[in-house]
């Protein structure tokens, strides 16, 4: 009788949970992250699937952990009872199904081999409108300024962090999901867990941060700058004649510059402006853009979720780096903001047509829920003040300049 | 401080190419627009009159409104159009 119930509690958890510690940290965190992502509503449709996956990775014995691999692409493992050295690289995906589990496979086969994030871009691209961009082109140019962040951080962190790793963590001020977790499975994969976590948690911090940054970096004055009265006072001499045209050339013109002048941004700018494509041809290709837009990103999503939660198990998630991550992200996340809000004050220094610094703030590639932020804002200060499709346009141009912030690390580090 | 000249040679070549791509886009953006409105302006779409429109008023019916027009309004008001809907 002693012997079958030793032999139930041997078959249980419970043993390896209380050996070590560390398991039930990270349940918590799972439970935390579920809590956030349910009653909280942060990123609900990230962080949902992302917290799923952290909680059954921290079961000792259920399997579904990621395991991590050393710097030459080797992991070791126990099967029947011995252990095993083995280049993961070298392993077929169902010996990988078969010796290290369905999440294993699910990660290299999906994740590691880089295929999700660029399918979510796809969707991203079919649910964005590139209309305020072209309507307020020249506000595009703020887009570029708040990929401050990245390059900031990837300064600062070069000092504490190999370069991948500093690059990695620095892209989270691109403020794009998609975006860090590409770069850091081409850089720095065993950090991927941690910093995609903390790229969705400051995204979902949105309404807190951008706040934070403006009042902190910019006057009443320069909030209170109506861009409707600027455009009366100094109105824009291009006129659209056709629209519709123009929004299916855009995509086509703006793939190939890209491709020719940064080509490992491609797979990233290259699919979004392809689901924008299927979007912008209208009735011929609804079935396509109903696919990307719904069912393959929502697939997608599902699958990034919980292989990202997968990959935070005791062993990469507990340790000093995540600390690190979770600090610099946030100055990367800031920066990225002032980055942009310091753009606008310059060129209004030299302007006559005023701008909005909330223009600016927008830069980063949070769409389209830092423009909402940011009319909320100029809508305290002054409420007659839209300034929501304006904000959008560079808001857009984040997405790009993130994603191509992102082709230049992988390029000079990959 | 090996990492530290490699990052700073990181940043501006990256903060140059971010705002080179973006300037590109713009200048691309705004050579479209021109060409397209140039090129390819939107047809106007001609309006298509309905067949109520285009059907006759039967001219005695026209006449019977004409004349209890002028009988309400004592002469001073005038049938300019007749629409069947």
């Amino acid at each position: 009788m002693r012997e079958i119930l030793e032999n139930i509690y041997g078959m249980t958890a419970i043993n390896e949970l209380i050996a070590q510690p560390g398991y039930l940290i990270m349940i918590l965190l799972g439970f935390v992250l579920l809590y956030l992502g349910i009653k909280k509503e942060f990123e609900p449709l990230l962080l949902v699937p992302i917290a799923f996956g952290v909680l059954i990775a921290n079961f000792p014995g259920g399997g579904m952990g990621v395991i991590a691999t050393d710097g030459e692409g080797f992991v070791r493992y126990t099967l029947n009872g011995a252990e095993v050295v083995k280049n993961i690289y070298e392993m077929s995906l169902p010996e990988i199904a078969h010796d290290l589990g369905i999440m294993n496979f699910l990660y290299y086969a999906l994740i590691k081999s880089g295929l999700l994030p660029p399918i979510i871009f796809m969707g991203v691209g079919a649910l964005t409108d590139f209309g305020p961009m072209l309507r307020n082109l020249k506000l595009a140019i703020f887009g570029a300024a708040a990929q401050l962040g990245i390059f900031a951080v990837l300064l600062i962190g070069s000092q504490f962090f190999t370069m991948k790793e500093a690059a990695s963590l620095a892209i989270i001020g691109g403020a794009d999901g998609p975006t860090a977790i590409f770069t850091t499975l081409k850089l720095a994969p065993h950090l991927l867990g941690p910093i995609a976590i903390a790229a969705y948690s400051y995204m979902a911090l949105v309404p807190v941060i951008v706040p934070l940054v403006v009042k902190l970096s910019c006057s009443e004055k320069e909030l209170k700058i109506n861009m409707k009265e600027q455009d009366k006072l100094y109105p824009s001499k291009t006129e659209f004649k056709n629209m519709r045209v123009l929004k299916i050339i855009f995509p086509i013109a703006v793939t190939t510059i890209v491709a020719i002048i940064v080509p490992d941004a491609v797979s990233l700018v290259g699919m979004l402006m392809f689901g924008n494509l299927i979007k912008e041809i209208g009735n011929n290709t609804s079935r396509l853009f109903n696919a990307a837009s719904n069912g393959i990103m929502n697939t997608a999503t599902i699958f990034l979720g919980l292989c990202v939660g997968a990959t935070m198990t005791v062993d990469s998630f507990l340790n000093i780096q995540t600390i690190g991550i979770v600090v610099g992200g946030f100055f990367a996340f800031g920066l990225s903001i002032l980055g942009g809000v310091l753009m606008v004050k310059v060129w209004n220094l030299f302007a006559k047509k005023k701008i909005n610094p909330l223009v600016g703030a927008t830069g980063l590639s949070a769409v389209p829920m830092a423009s909402r932020v940011a009319n909320d804002i100029a809508l305290k200060y002054d409420p007659k003040n839209h300034v929501l499709n304006y904000c959008m346009s560079s808001n857009v141009s984040g997405v790009i300049g993130s994603a191509v912030a992102a082709g230049i690390l992988i390029s000079f580090l990959g | 401080m090996e990492n530290f000249l490699e990052a700073l040679q990181l940043m501006v070549i990256g903060m140059a190419t971010v705002f080179s791509v973006l300037l590109l886009v713009i200048c691309l953006g705004n050579l479209l627009i021109k060409a397209i409105n140039k090129f390819a302006p939107e047809e106007v779409v001609k309006k298509v009159t309905s067949q109520s429109e285009n059907v006759a008023i039967d001219p005695s019916v026209a006449q019977a409104i004409q004349l209890a027009i002028a009988q309400i309004t004592n002469g001073k008001g005038k049938v300019e159009k007749i629409e069947k809907k």
